[in-house]
């Protein structure tokens, strides 16, 4: 932040992200720090880890202010050249600059690219241009004011009102009203009452909170000190899933600066209010993000859901009042009582207002984190900031919300995406997971894949999501067995019905879903690897054969050579043939072929 | 407080449970998993009602919602029927081994699954062993893992150390799938083998060693008589008698 306000300095943020740590982004940071201090660098540098800048698939990332310089795939390597040719005397490294794939023209800086043109980043406004560790950097960038601001102008009942009219709705999946919650444990006479942050994140392929505690773990314990005041609680926890270790160490962090600038404690900023927060390390149980689960793990129990017919809002922890929110949820409140509910709310559609992160994986050309406008298409964040399908494949069908989510298809990928559109197409807004699904994709198998592992992450305590799952899951593997019949559809539908009505907690109650939404779209598909034995995506061994097209082939011999078996034969420039006895439909040569030579029979 | 359950308007304590109010009333709701010794589970769903209030209407557990409001009951719908005859279907899958379930199963006549998995189990996961045992005191079981692996058992499967052989357990299993086996003098159950403490008089087992001595720690005489309950019945009735001469 120094360098910002000093126009001869500059600042450098390397994006220590998960994905551009994976990366090796940490070697690029501590060789950039070592080049700086020991070359003859006449100019003056800031060098700061930041977390998560969202653009997962160019990482790791570098830029470089004030020129507004952005650095893709940075290795330890270039960092000689950064210094010497960019930081020393301005010259820009072409071959270290993300290169349009419509215009083939080189992009200086991150702002001009579509995939950061769309969005709008009120949870994520800090992640990668402050440094998490500290809390400068967060006060520099109007860090805490909103705390002050509600503490020393506003009421506790101006502050639910605030986040009422804003219209926030709860971002861990369920999509309740922030503000009503806040209301309902306000209202509540007993003594202590309590604040959580669900940061058990654990759908496969989502890291927006991951993203959020890691890179600005401030957000969120400023989200919880306003809400503590507004609620009158005492203690805060957040819950941390225990794989995310770092995020631990930065909230560790943030919490101990936090204290020691009077964010926390006794008397906050010389006010009546005494609140502070621990870390709870999860147990490694993703039915411990559905929030009963989650009290009980917190309270040393085994994490298993309870039915909520008395809300957390009154009998919460220990049967104490509590407000339980998610880490983005979290991460919002700063902004909306710093701006106000009115341009909070301007954001979005009319029943879910503001911004949504997603993480965005799968058959994707930019893999990464994404915040855009609830009502954005599913179009618009596949296509325009997504970059589409990779590799010339056609895309098939995108599934939201995690595991519990529903699949998609092409028709509806005009969908304006918010929580109410979504639970109309069959699936739901869930956490934020996006998975995209190519071609190459079979919906059966998908299916089967999801509830497969809602078998082993159910909690397993009531009969309809236990032993419902455990029934679909026998079907849909008989079915990509070859087994299937089409009685068993109905059978599909029957139980998925049953679990939907009557399962203890939400992961139960949307269980199915993949379920149903892959029998609402994709019928075909199932019904030909039932009737026809076939996998139209060639993914079911059992009910898949490939061939080569003799027209289509060029003898390339591509096929060949990714061959694991070697099944496939033929001259150069001649049509190859594959042996079926050979064969284990492992699907190499399809994903290889460069001319859809290789067809599923 | 006023509530109507099946078109019938009962009185009702605020608080209570749904389950627990139909029952008062002579209304039956099914139930696999609960007991009135324990309360509500809100395990095995069979005791799933539908709940008016106002205008909304939702399926609720009857043997964990409490009654605050003054709602509308009906506990048998065709969609409630529905789930009932799927419940039973489905936990018959789980326990074709189990008379208990047949009987269930008969009773709701349910095609079952034709993919049912060939397993001889007769647990149908309820924890109401679980329970009796907490209940004792001696929290020996639990169920243990999670999802479809969810069963129940020992720590790490050992023998129970903390387990005193009472066989609560076992008494109150609906589907008989605890283990106990007694010889002459000795009771197993839970991988543990337990010495049998007979009745001095009949010779009828009054428990085990661990169960006496952990009843008589409790302020109980068990162990000091060395009597069963019948002979120590007796025995009270003579000395009665007697003074009475």
């Amino acid at each position: 932040m120094q360098a910002a306000n000093d126009l001869d300095s500059k600042l450098i943020l390397v994006c220590c992200g998960t994905g551009c740590l994976a990366n090796g982004s940490r070697e690029v940071y501590q060789s950039l720090k070592k080049q700086l201090t020991d070359s003859e660098v006449t100019v003056s540098t800031f060098t700061k880890p930041t977390g998560c800048n969202g653009w997962c698939e160019k990482g790791p990332l570098v830029k470089i202010m004030p020129d507004d310089i952005t650095y893709c795939q940075v290795k330890a390597s270039d960092v000689p050249a950064i210094v010497e040719k960019t930081i020393q005397n301005g010259e820009l490294l072409e071959r270290l600059l993300y290169r349009d794939p419509q215009t083939k023209k080189r992009v200086k800086s991150h702002h001009q690219i579509d995939f950061y043109k769309k969005q709008h980043k009120l949870a994520l406004r800090n992640i990668g241009e402050i440094d998490p560790a500290s809390i400068d950097d967060y006060i520099a960038r109007d860090g805490y004011k909103a705390l002050a601001k509600a503490l020393r102008k506003m009421t506790p009942s101006e502050v639910v009102e605030e986040v009422i009219a804003s219209g926030l709705r709860g971002r861990g999946g369920g999509g309740f009203p922030t503000g009503i919650k806040w209301r309902a444990a306000a209202g509540q006479p007993a003594q202590p009452k309590y604040v959580i942050c669900n940061g058990d994140e654990g759908d496969p392929g989502a890291f927006m909170d991951r993203s959020i505690m890691e890179g600005d773990p401030h957000t969120v314990i400023e989200g919880m000190i306003i809400c503590a005041y507004a609620i009158g609680a005492t203690r805060g926890f957040i819950y941390v899933r225990d794989e995310y270790s770092l995020a631990v160490t930065n909230l560790g962090i943030a919490i101990d600066s936090a204290r020691r600038h009077g964010y926390l404690g006794n008397n906050i900023l010389g006010s009546q209010l005494c609140f502070d927060i621990e870390i709870v390390r999860g147990g490694g149980a993703f039915v411990c993000g559905e929030e009963t689960a989650l009290m009980a793990s917190i309270e040393g129990n085994v994490g298993e859901p309870r039915d909520k017919y008395v809300f957390p809002t009154e009998k919460g922890l220990w049967g104490q009042p509590t407000v339980i929110n998610n880490v983005e949820t979290w991460a919002n409140i700063p902004v909306i009582i710093q701006d106000g509910a009115e341009q909070f709310a301007a954001l979005g559609t009319a029943g879910s207002k503001g911004t949504k992160v997603f993480s965005l994986v799968g058959k994707v050309v930019n893999t990464g984190l994404v915040e855009v406008p609830m009502g954005t298409t599913l179009r618009d964040i596949i296509f325009t900031i997504g970059g589409g399908i990779p590799g010339g494949r056609g895309f098939k069908a995108v599934q939201t919300g995690g595991p519990s989510g529903g699949c998609i298809p092409e028709s509806k990928l005009d969908l304006q995406v918010d929580f109410d559109s979504l639970l109309e197409a069959g699936s739901m807004m869930g956490s934020g997971g996006i998975i995209v699904m190519d071609d190459r994709t079979c919906m059966v198998e998908i299916a089967r894949y999801y509830v497969h592992f809602l078998a082993g992450e159910s909690c397993g305590k009531c009969t309809p999501c236990r032993e419902g799952i455990k029934a679909l899951l026998d079907t849909l593997t008989a079915i990509c067995h070859g087994q299937g019949r089409e009685e068993d559809l109905l059978y599909l539908e029957e139980i998925s019905h049953t679990m939907q009505d009557a399962s203890l907690c939400a992961l139960g109650r949307t269980a199915a879903n993949p379920v149903l939404s892959t029998l609402r779209y994709f019928k075909d598909e199932y019904l030909a690897h039932i009737r026809e034995h076939c996998c139209p995506a060639g993914i079911c061994r059992e009910l898949t054969e490939f061939e080569i097209d003799p027209a289509t082939c060029t003898g390339c011999g591509l096929c060949t050579k990714n061959c694991p078996v070697d099944a496939i034969s033929g001259e150069k420039k001649q049509a190859h043939i594959i042996d079926q006895n050979k064969c284990i439909r492992c699907g190499e040569c399809i994903d290889h072929c460069r001319f859809n030579a290789v067809l599923v029979r | 407080m006023r509530i109507i359950i099946d078109e019938k308007p009962v009185e009702v304590e605020p608080g209570i449970t749904i389950l627990e109010a139909a029952r008062q009333n002579g209304i039956d709701i099914p139930t696999l998993c609960y007991h009135e010794a324990f309360g509500g589970q809100g395990m095995c769903r069979m005791c799933m009602v539908e709940v008016k209030n106002g205008t909304s209407s939702r399926l609720v557990a009857s043997c964990t919602y409490p009654i605050s409001e003054e709602i509308e009951v009906r506990t048998s719908t065709p969609a409630i029927a529905r789930i009932r005859r799927n419940i039973i279907g489905l936990l018959y899958r789980r326990a074709p081994n189990s008379e208990f379930m047949r009987q269930w199963y008969e009773k709701y006549e349910q095609p079952q699954s034709r993919l049912s998995p060939d397993v001889e189990e007769s647990c149908i996961l309820c924890r109401l062993c679980v329970k009796a045992c907490e209940e004792m005191g001696s929290s020996a079981i639990a169920a243990v893992f999670r999802g479809t692996e969810k069963r129940i058992g020992t720590p790490y499967d050992d023998a129970a150390t903390a387990c005193i052989g009472c066989g609560a357990c076992a008494q109150i299993c609906p589907t008989g799938a605890i283990a106990m086996t007694e010889s002459e003098d000795r009771r197993t159950i839970w991988n543990r083998e337990f010495a049998l403490v007979r009745c001095q008089k009949c010779g009828r087992p009054v428990g085990t060693g661990e169960q006496l001595e952990y009843i008589a720690s409790k302020g109980g005489s068990a162990l000091e008589s060395g009597l069963c309950q019948v002979c120590r019945k007796k025995q009270a009735a003579v000395r009665v008698s007697e003074f009475y001469r």
